[in-house]
């Protein structure tokens, strides 16, 4: 599955940088987090539970920051998994200059979703991660502008 | 189970789930490989993991087994599992398996077999089809996919092992359709793995199973661990499936890609048969087809059709999926043939403009032909083809029906009417041909009559509801003239019940009621020799009328089976054993081939895409009946189990190999409201061979059934272009066609 997005955030791109780059901060902002382990600089570790109609699972994911140019350009690496489910993602994310002194964040994801949870919830899945991904950017953006 | 399709096991933790409260152990494919149980034999003769030690290799497979105290503390125990994997590339689409430098998947069979082609099969003459062929003045060719699809029995699979350390004995309750072949596997696999569980000490008890169609012939992991588990832990060991796990990780069917050429001459006379197909069997073939018929009875695809020529051959492949090509309410293969060559025929017609009645009609193998040699090497052993079409389309007025859908075509309203007239190939089967790892397909019957006249019966097959008392009691009463309510049947416990190789295929009445009324006869014969010395006659001056033995000439002086019994008891003559029991295994010379001609009419919602059955007519022919009011609640379940893969049912994966049909929200069961009205008929044509001409009927419907309804589609929509729609036909590719059509 692959998702793809443009959001204007009204805050410089330093401090956006500094945000996404920050495990604790932007993990506050996943949906579902309920812990996060900074293992080094570059990898760190999420607890978070999912829900998807009537399964729910808590994965274990670890996530690597693959590649860092500040302050224009990360890509992210994540392998979690859950009991019976697991799932494989790469995520890219583009700084630039926005409207007013504000930041432009081009994303885009590759998802893979594998086992009882792309199983059973297949019907709900594209639906649930849209809602997911539209909570982890509102709350960004909320954050960074407050 | 893993979330991976295919993927290679780093590592498995069971630390975290040995703390869960309530579990007693966790056991991995590395713990079994020490007793060289991580393998099992299927029944086709191929290998499938108990668990995996290394690769797993479809998605929801077992990777660990946790043996708990209650379901809760096994299914916290399970998530408690740690498992590392490592990703590997999936097959998915068999074609793609097939690919010159494709990935392996099973490494593990020998080095001339490094391939994902698991078998090849033929049969008829190739050159012969092919030069047939190519003189045909007319040659349609089509692709047909029947989808895999699942029995979804309303009890899953389960058992509860229980070895009882004391007696060295193993007892295992299961929910199977073979109890006597599970017990010999599982006491090869036990001496296989140096265990001292051996057969004498096994007994395997199946109760009441709630439905099997197939699906419940396999031997599965679970069996496999519950054992192992009783025989580590020293008590009784439950496993039982939960609905998706049934849905997600049990034998399949169907999965047939077909492609299917037939040749006629112009004015629809047909000649020539040519199939290719591919099978996809996931990642072990765990079909329980006879050792000689990998891709089962498929090649009775010539049909009710007298074809001069036919060569089909089959390739058996290995992807990413769950094991299996079970027969689903099916004889080997016959539902994929059947839907194929109904399908051909129905194009043939509409092809060449010539209503697909009347091309029937002139295309079968008349009465005077059989039995039947087909160019595929069947010997039908008897059939009647075209009374039972004219019976359904008499019972449907169909001339009606055509003008109707004239009338309606006219106004823009989308109405199609299909036929199927099939013939079936069930009884497996004489013993020359047809075992199942090496065991002959053979049934049996043992009977034993009580001394007050009373009769105990107890059969090597095994009912899942079809109602196997009524019909054996009713045998054996027809042949010894006992009432039916003074006749026990018992089947499912291996240590009473003769050898058997258990209910499928429609055999059990083609093969076991063919022993019981044999054995019924060897005790008729005993009681004609008690009854010349009751009433002081010679055996050869006696006859046999209404249950009693009497005197040529002197209908007054007789004995009944009842003194007879008595007698066998009190009474037997000096030189005669005492009692009265006899047993058969019934060795069946040929096949049965029952048939029949099913008719159904289809509105289409031309907005929605929706397709409504208005009618379904079926006339089935399986012989004689034993007991009409069981045949026809075979034929109303075999309808709608053809119902169900025409409309609703199949088993869809993603690219990744996950499972896409792990749930009734996914796989759409038809319930009684989608279902229609059957209307049933019958003709009698009864197999020459069998003690009493019955045919089998099991499946004649599911067989029948989904041919029809696809017929009555595409003839509904022929005259906008459309020649074929891949079962299940959903609204979502009706409303897409009517759509591209500019019509929806």
């Amino acid at each position: 599955m692959k998702f793809a997005g443009t959001v204007d955030i009204a805050a410089p791109r330093d401090k956006v940088w500094a945000f996404v780059i920050d495990p604790n901060q932007v993990g506050q902002c996943g949906p579902g987090v309920e812990s996060i382990e900074v293992i080094d600089a570059t990898h760190f570790k999420a607890t978070a539970k999912v829900g998807i109609g009537f399964i729910s699972a808590r994965f274990v994911v670890n996530m690597e920051m693959a590649e860092l140019v500040a302050p224009d350009r990360a890509l992210i690496k994540a392998h979690g998994q859950a009991p019976g489910s697991a799932v494989d993602a790469t995520a890219e994310m583009t700084l630039s200059d926005g409207p007013a002194g504000g930041t432009t964040m081009d994303w885009s994801a590759d998802v893979a979703i594998a086992g009882s949870l792309a199983s059973l919830g297949a019907r709900l899945i594209e639906g649930t991660a849209n809602k997911m991904i539209g909570q982890t950017f509102t709350c960004m953006k909320s954050t960074l502008e407050a | 189970r893993s979330p991976y399709a295919h993927a290679t096991i780093k590592g498995i933790d069971a630390s975290e789930a040995l703390k869960v409260p309530g579990v007693l152990a966790v056991v991995t494919g590395k713990d079994l490989e020490g007793y060289k149980l991580h393998w099992m034999p299927t029944l086709a003769g191929d290998m499938q993991m108990v668990l995996p030690t290394d690769t797993v290799m479809y998605q929801s497979q077992e990777v660990a087994a946790v043996i708990a105290s209650s379901k809760y503390a096994a299914a916290d125990g399970a998530a408690a599992v740690l498992v590392d994997y490592e990703p590997l590339e999936v097959i998915v689409d068999p074609h793609r398996a097939l690919d010159e430098g494709a990935m392996v998947l099973r490494p593990d069979r020998g080095p001339d077999k490094q391939t994902n082609r698991i078998w090849h099969w033929e049969s008829g003459d190739r050159a012969a089809a092919d030069a047939a062929m190519e003189a045909s003045e007319v040659r349609v060719t089509e692709d047909i996919y029947i989808p895999r699809i699942h029995v979804a029995s309303i009890e899953t699979c389960g058992c509860v092992a229980d070895w009882d350390p004391v007696r060295q004995q193993l007892t295992l309750h299961i929910t199977s359709q073979a109890p006597h072949a599970i017990r010999t596997v599982l006491a090869l696999v036990a001496a296989g793995a140096g265990l001292p569980i051996s057969e004498q000490n096994i007994r395997v008890k199946t109760h009441d199973i709630g439905g099997g169609f197939g699906g419940k012939v396999p031997v599965y992991p679970g069996y496999v661990l519950a054992v192992a588990a009783s025989f580590l832990i020293g008590k009784p060991v439950k496993w039982i499936e939960d609905r998706s796990e049934n849905l997600q990780a049990d034998s399949f069917a169907r999965d047939y890609h077909i492609t299917a050429e037939l040749g006629a001459t112009k004015d629809g006379k047909i000649q020539s048969l040519k199939v290719k197909t591919i099978a996809d069997h996931g990642y072990s073939d765990a079909a329980a087809d006879p050792s000689k018929f990998p891709a089962g009875l498929f090649n009775v695809i010539t049909g009710s059709y007298d074809f001069d020529k036919a060569f089909v051959e089959v390739d058996g492949v290995y992807t990413n999926k769950p094991p299996g090509g079970v027969a689903y309410r099916c004889s080997f293969r016959v539902t994929e043939a059947v839907h194929a060559i109904e399908r051909m025929v129905d194009i043939l017609a509409h092809e060449i403009g010539k209503d697909p009645a009347q091309l029937r009609m002139e295309n079968f193998i008349r009465k005077d032909q059989f039995p039947y040699k087909t160019p595929t090497g069947w010997e039908y052993d008897s059939g009647d083809y075209a009374p039972a079409l004219q019976k359904a389309l008499d019972m449907i007025d169909y001339a009606g029906l055509r003008k109707e859908q004239l009338e309606k075509r006219e106004r823009g309203e989308l109405m199609g009417i299909g036929i199927s007239s099939f013939t079936e190939i069930v009884g497996a089967g004489p013993s020359h041909d047809f075992d199942i790892l090496g065991l002959k397909m053979f049934d049996s019957c043992e009977i034993r009559v009580h001394p007050t006249g009373k009769v105990l019966a107890r059969i090597g097959v095994q009912t899942q509801g079809q109602g196997h008392e009524t019909t054996f009691a009713q045998i054996i009463a027809e042949e010894l003239g006992f009432p039916v309510g003074d006749i026990k049947i018992e089947y499912g416990d291996t240590d009473t019940a003769p050898y058997g190789l258990g209910t499928y295929a429609s055999r059990s009445t083609p093969v076991a009621g063919a022993a019981a009324a044999m054995a019924s006869r060897k005790i008729k014969e005993k009681a004609r020799h008690l009854a010349a010395h009751l009433l002081e006659a010679s055996a050869d001056d006696l006859e046999w009328t209404n249950g009693r033995w009497s005197v040529k000439g002197s209908p007054d002086r007789f004995k009944t089976i009842q003194e007879i019994a008595f007698a066998a008891y009190t009474n037997h003559p000096q030189g005669m054993e005492a009692g009265l029991e006899a047993v058969n295994y019934y060795d069946p010379p040929n096949l049965t081939f029952p048939f029949g001609s099913y008719i159904c009419v289809v509105d289409i919602d031309k907005a929605t895409g929706v397709v409504s059955v208005r009618r379904f007519v079926a006339v089935d022919d399986c012989g004689n009946i034993i007991n009409p009011m069981i045949v026809d609640g075979q034929i109303h379940g075999g309808l709608t189990m053809g119902l169900a893969p025409a409309l609703y049912e199949a088993i869809t994966y993603d690219e990744n190999g996950n499972n896409l049909a792990g749930t009734f929200m996914d796989y759409l069961l038809p319930t009684a409201l989608e279902t229609p009205a059957w209307e049933l008929e019958k003709t009698v044509t009864p197999s020459p061979h069998h003690p009493i001409g019955a045919k089998g009927v099991g499946e004649s419907a599911t067989v029948g059934a989904p041919p029809a309804i696809a017929n009555a589609v595409v003839n509904a929509l022929w005259h906008l272009g459309v020649r074929n729609i891949d079962i299940p036909i959903t609204p979502q590719k009706v409303w897409a066609i009517l759509h591209d059509k500019g019509i929806a």
